[in-house]
C-alpha cells in the first residue's frame, strides 16, 4: 500500500539519500519554501484566502534527484535468505518491504519463492505447518505495524507448538526519512514490542553487515531446541538505498546448533529406573521431528516393553504398535511406577484428572510413590506472561535434552540394565500391553458402527470413507478439526510425516492456512496430503482457498461441517445447565447457520475443486474420488461434508 | 474400570441413595425425548444417534442404552466431570423418561467385523 502522500511530497521523499548512482545530476539548488509555510497563524478571514502560487517552487528546474540506482539494500538480503536455504517467502504485499519484495523479484529470480497470502496470518500459520513437514524455517514478511499485528495470533501458535518460523517485516526506523501518513502510521520505535513475548529472539539491523549477521543468528536460534519463531524488522532504507560497496559484506557461516544430548549420568539414571520398574510408561508429546525419532522411540519401548501414551503433538509413535496405550491413558499411567515423559509441554495435564465443574477439581492419574522422569528442551528456554507452560508438576528426575537426540542414548543405557534377567519380565508386559491394545481397537471400532448411514454423517464414517481412498497413498494428514481421534483409531500412521501436530495455540484459524503450507512441504515429496477441515476455522481464513489454488498446492480440504463452533456450543450449554435458566439458546452465538454456508461454491469462487454439500454417507466415496483425481494431478479440492458434531 | 463403567456406577449409586427406586418412574415417548434430546443439546456431546464423540474426556455412547431410567435419571441430576448436572429445573422427570425412550430406541452398536471400512 503506497501512501498518496508519496507523490505529492517528492522534494523530501526518503530515497534522496547517500551512495545513489546519479545519470544526470544537476546543480542543487536553494531549498524551497513549501507554500503551506507562508501562511501565517493569524485565522483572520481576510488571511483565510487561498495562499499566491509559489512561484519559486513551481517554476525553477527539478532539484537534483538520482532517477535510477544499480543496487539495493534489498538485494543483498535476497541472497542472505537464499543463503540460509529459504525456500518460500509467504507474504501479503505493503510497501514497507517493497525494496526486498523487489529483489527478491529481479535479483535472486523469485528465490525464495514468494507465496501471495490474503493475510498475514495466512503467511505465517503456512510457514507453522510447512516447518513441521520440511524440518527448517519458511520465510515470512509483514508490513510494519498492521501487517505484523495480524500475524501475531500465528506467531503466538508457531511458539507454542516450538516451530521454526522466519518472520520479518518493514519498517522506517528515522522519523525523518518517513512520508506523511501511511509511512508513520506503520512505523514503530520497537516494533517486535507486540510480540516479543512469544518469540526466541528479534532484532532490528542498523546496517546490512548487521542484517547479515542477525539474520543468520536468528536462523540457528529458531532451529536450536526449543525451537520457535524468531523476527527481523528491516529498515525501508537498509533494503531500498544502494550498496556502497558489495565486496565489504558477508554472509557468516549458518551452522545451526547440533541439538544436545542429554547428560550421560542423568539418562543412566533414568535407564536404571526404568529397567527395574514393573510398569513403566513413557509420555510423549513433541519429540520426534523425523523418522530417527520415532525409530528411537519405538526401539527404546520395544527394549522395555512399556506402555507408551503419544499426546501426538507430533506422530511420535506408530498407532497400530502394540505398545501404544494413547487411548489407555489414565489406565496405564495408574498403574504406572516409573513414567518417563519426553518433550512435554503440558506435563501435569497430561498426567492429571480435572474436572471442570462449579468446584473445579483435580488428582493425578498416577500414584503417590511414582517416579516421574522428564527428558526434553523445555526448561531450557520459557517466558512469564503467557501461560502456555501449564501447571507445576512433581519430577523426580529432570533431564535437560533434545529428546529426539538423546534417546538412542538412554535406550543403548537401558540394554545395559536389562540384561540381568529381566527379559522375560519384559516379553510378558508386552503381550499384555498388545492384547490390551487390540482389545481397545476393537471397542472403539465397535463404537465407530453406531449411526454408520446416519445424516449428519458420523466422524466415524467419515474417517473411515476417506482412509479406503488414500491408503495406498503415500499419505499425510496435516490438519485435524476433529481432535484426530478417530484417524489414529482407524488409520495406520506409520512414518512422522503422517500427522503434523496441532495448533500449539489453539487459534482458530490454523488449519486451512498451516495444512496449505504442509501440503507445500509434502509436494516435492510426492504425497498425497489430506486436511479434516473444521467450518469454524475456514470460516476464518477462507482466503486459504486462493492461495492453494494459484499456487498449485495440491491438498484435499475435507470440511467437516458441523455448522457451528462447536466446542462453544458443548460449553454453553453446560454453562446453561448448571445456571439452570433453560437449555434451548445454546445455539446463538455458536452455531452457523441460516444461512447455511455452502462451501463448495466458496471454493470455487476461490478457484479451488469444489464438492457438496454432502448429507448422504453413500455420496460420500464419489465426492471424495473425485476430489483426490484433482490433488493428484497437483492441485487442491475441497469435500463439504455435513457431519454429526464430533 | 473403565469410563462408562465409572459412570454406571456412579449412576446407579446415585440411584440408590438420591432417589428411590421405588419411586414410579414416567412412562416415556421416544418421539418427545428425540424433540428434548435435539432441543437441549445432548446431541452436541453424545451425537444426534447416540453415538458418543468427546469433549474435555470422551463422551460415552448413549445409543441403545442399557441403564434402566432410574440410573440415568439420577446420573443426569448429579453429572459427572464436565458433564453438567441436569436438576428438574431444566430436565423434568418425565423428559428423562422421553429422553430414556428415545436413547433406547436408537440402534445400537454392531460388529466391526461386518464393516469392511473398519477394517483396512
Amino acid at each position: 500500500m503506497a501512501s498518496s502522500q508519496d507523490e505529492s511530497s517528492g522534494i523530501d521523499r526518503r530515497n534522496f539519500l547517500r551512495g545513489v548512482t546519479l545519470t544526470g545530476a544537476a546543480a542543487l539548488t536553494a531549498p524551497v519554501v513549501p507554500a503551506a509555510a507562508q501562511t501565517t497563524a493569524d485565522n483572520t478571514a481576510a488571511n483565510r484566502t487561498p495562499p499566491l502560487p509559489n512561484l519559486q517552487a513551481e517554476t525553477q528546474p527539478p532539484t537534483a534527484d538520482p532517477v535510477v540506482q544499480t543496487s539495493s539494500g534489498g538485494d543483498f538480503m535476497a541472497e542472505v535468505l537464499n543463503a540460509l536455504g529459504i525456500e518460500y517467502l509467504a507474504m501479503n504485499c505493503a510497501s514497507s518491504f517493497r525494496g526486498l519484495h523487489e529483489a527478491v523479484l529481479n535479483h535472486t529470480n523469485n528465490k525464495p519463492e514468494i507465496l501471495t497470502c490474503p493475510h498475514e496470518e495466512i503467511a505465517t500459520s503456512m510457514a507453522q505447518g510447512y516447518a513441521k513437514i520440511e524440518g527448517k524455517p519458511m520465510g515470512v514478511i509483514c508490513h510494519g505495524t498492521v501487517g505484523l499485528q495480524h500475524a501475531t495470533m500465528a506467531l503466538y501458535n508457531s511458539w507454542c507448538d516450538r516451530v521454526p518460523v522466519y518472520a520479518m517485516i518493514g519498517n522506517i526506523v528515522e522519523a525523518d526519512k518517513r512520508a506523511p501518513g501511511a509511512e508513520w502510521v506503520h512505523s514503530a520505535i520497537d516494533p517486535a514490542a507486540l510480540v516479543r513475548d512469544f518469540v526466541k529472539w528479534d532484532d532490528q539491523p542498523a546496517s546490512l553487515q548487521h542484517f547479515a549477521e542477525s539474520a543468520v543468528r536468528a536462523h540457528k536460534i529458531s532451529l536450536t531446541p526449543p525451537m520457535g519463531p524468531v523476527l527481523l524488522s528491516l529498515d525501508a532504507e537498509l533494503q531500498e538505498n544502494p550498496i556502497r560497496d558489495r565486496n565489504a559484506l558477508r554472509i557468516p557461516k549458518i551452522t545451526n546448533v547440533i541439538p544436545p544430548v542429554a547428560d550421560g549420568r542423568g539418562l543412566e539414571e533414568a535407564a536404571r529406573m526404568l529397567a527395574a520398574a514393573e510398569h513403566p510408561v513413557i509420555v510423549v508429546d513433541r519429540m520426534a521431528r523425523s523418522s530417527a525419532g520415532m525409530q528411537a522411540l519405538v526401539e527404546l519401548a520395544e527394549t522395555l516393553q512399556c506402555a507408551v501414551v503419544d499426546q501426538v503433538g507430533r506422530l511420535n509413535f506408530p498407532s497400530r504398535h502394540p505398545l501404544n496405550q494413547t487411548w489407555r491413558r489414565a489406565a496405564v499411567l495408574g498403574q504406572a511406577d516409573v513414567i518417563l515423559a519426553i518433550e512435554m509441554n503440558d506435563l501435569w495435564g497430561t498426567l492429571n484428572f480435572f474436572a471442570d465443574r462449579i468446584e473445579r477439581t483435580s488428582h493425578p492419574f498416577y500414584k503417590n510413590n511414582t517416579k516421574i522422569i522428564t527428558l526434553g528442551s523445555r526448561d531450557l528456554y520459557m517466558k512469564a506472561n503467557y501461560q502456555d507452560f501449564g501447571r507445576f508438576n512433581d519430577v523426580d528426575l529432570a533431564i535437560a535434552g533434545d529428546g529426539e537426540s538423546s534417546l538412542p542414548l538412554l535406550t543403548e543405557r537401558v540394554k545395559a540394565f536389562a540384561r540381568s534377567g529381566r527379559k522375560s519380565v519384559f516379553a510378558d508386559r508386552g503381550k499384555t500391553l498388545a492384547q490390551a491394545h487390540s482389545a481397545t481397537l476393537e471397542q472403539l471400532k465397535t463404537q465407530a458402527t453406531i449411526g454408520w448411514d446416519a445424516s449428519p454423517i458420523t466422524t466415524a464414517r467419515l474417517c473411515a470413507e476417506l482412509y479406503a481412498q488414500i491408503k495406498n497413498d503415500d499419505w499425510s494428514l496435516v490438519g485435524s478439526a476433529i481432535r484426530v481421534n478417530w484417524p489414529l483409531q482407524l488409520w495406520n500412521f506409520d512414518k512422522t510425516y503422517r500427522w503434523n501436530g496441532s495448533s500449539g495455540g489453539a487459534g482458530i484459524g490454523y488449519n486451512a492456512p498451516a495444512s496449505a503450507g504442509a501440503a507445500l512441504a509434502n509436494k516435492k515429496h510426492g504425497r498425497l496430503t489430506v486436511a479434516l477441515q473444521g467450518d469454524g476455522d475456514l470460516m476464518f481464513v477462507p482466503s486459504t482457498l486462493w492461495t492453494a489454488a494459484h499456487h498449485k498446492i495440491p491438498i484435499l480440504y475435507v470440511v467437516h461441517n458441523n455448522r457451528a463452533y462447536h466446542q462453544e456450543y458443548m460449553y454453553l450449554q453446560a454453562m446453561a445447565a448448571r445456571h439452570q435458566r433453560g437449555l434451548d439458546k445454546a445455539h446463538v452465538g455458536t452455531t452457523i447457520t441460516n444461512p447455511n454456508v455452502d462451501y463448495a461454491t466458496v471454493a470455487k469462487g476461490f478457484g479451488v475443486h469444489g464438492e457438496g454439500p454432502v448429507t448422504d454417507p453413500r455420496e460420500l466415496a464419489g465426492a471424495l474420488s473425485r476430489a483426490l483425481a484433482v490433488v493428484r494431478r497437483g492441485e487442491p479440492a475441497l469435500v463439504d461434508v455435513v457431519t454429526d458434531p464430533r | 474400570m473403565n469410563t462408562l463403567m465409572k459412570l454406571a456406577a456412579v449412576a446407579l449409586l446415585a440411584g440408590v441413595v438420591g432417589t428411590s427406586w421405588s419411586e414410579e418412574a414416567p412412562k416415556g415417548d421416544a418421539a418427545s425425548g428425540q424433540r428434548i434430546y435435539m432441543a437441549a443439546g445432548c446431541f452436541t456431546c453424545h451425537g444426534r444417534v447416540g453415538q458418543g464423540g468427546n469433549f474435555n474426556f470422551a463422551t460415552p455412547s448413549l445409543a441403545h442404552t442399557v441403564w434402566p431410567v432410574e440410573a440415568l435419571r439420577a446420573f443426569l441430576r448429579v453429572g459427572l466431570n464436565d458433564m453438567p448436572a441436569f436438576s428438574k429445573e431444566v430436565l423434568t422427570d418425565q423428559q428423562v423418561a422421553d429422553l430414556h425412550a428415545f436413547l433406547q430406541s436408537l440402534p445400537g452398536s454392531r460388529s466391526p467385523a461386518d464393516f469392511k471400512l473398519l477394517n483396512q
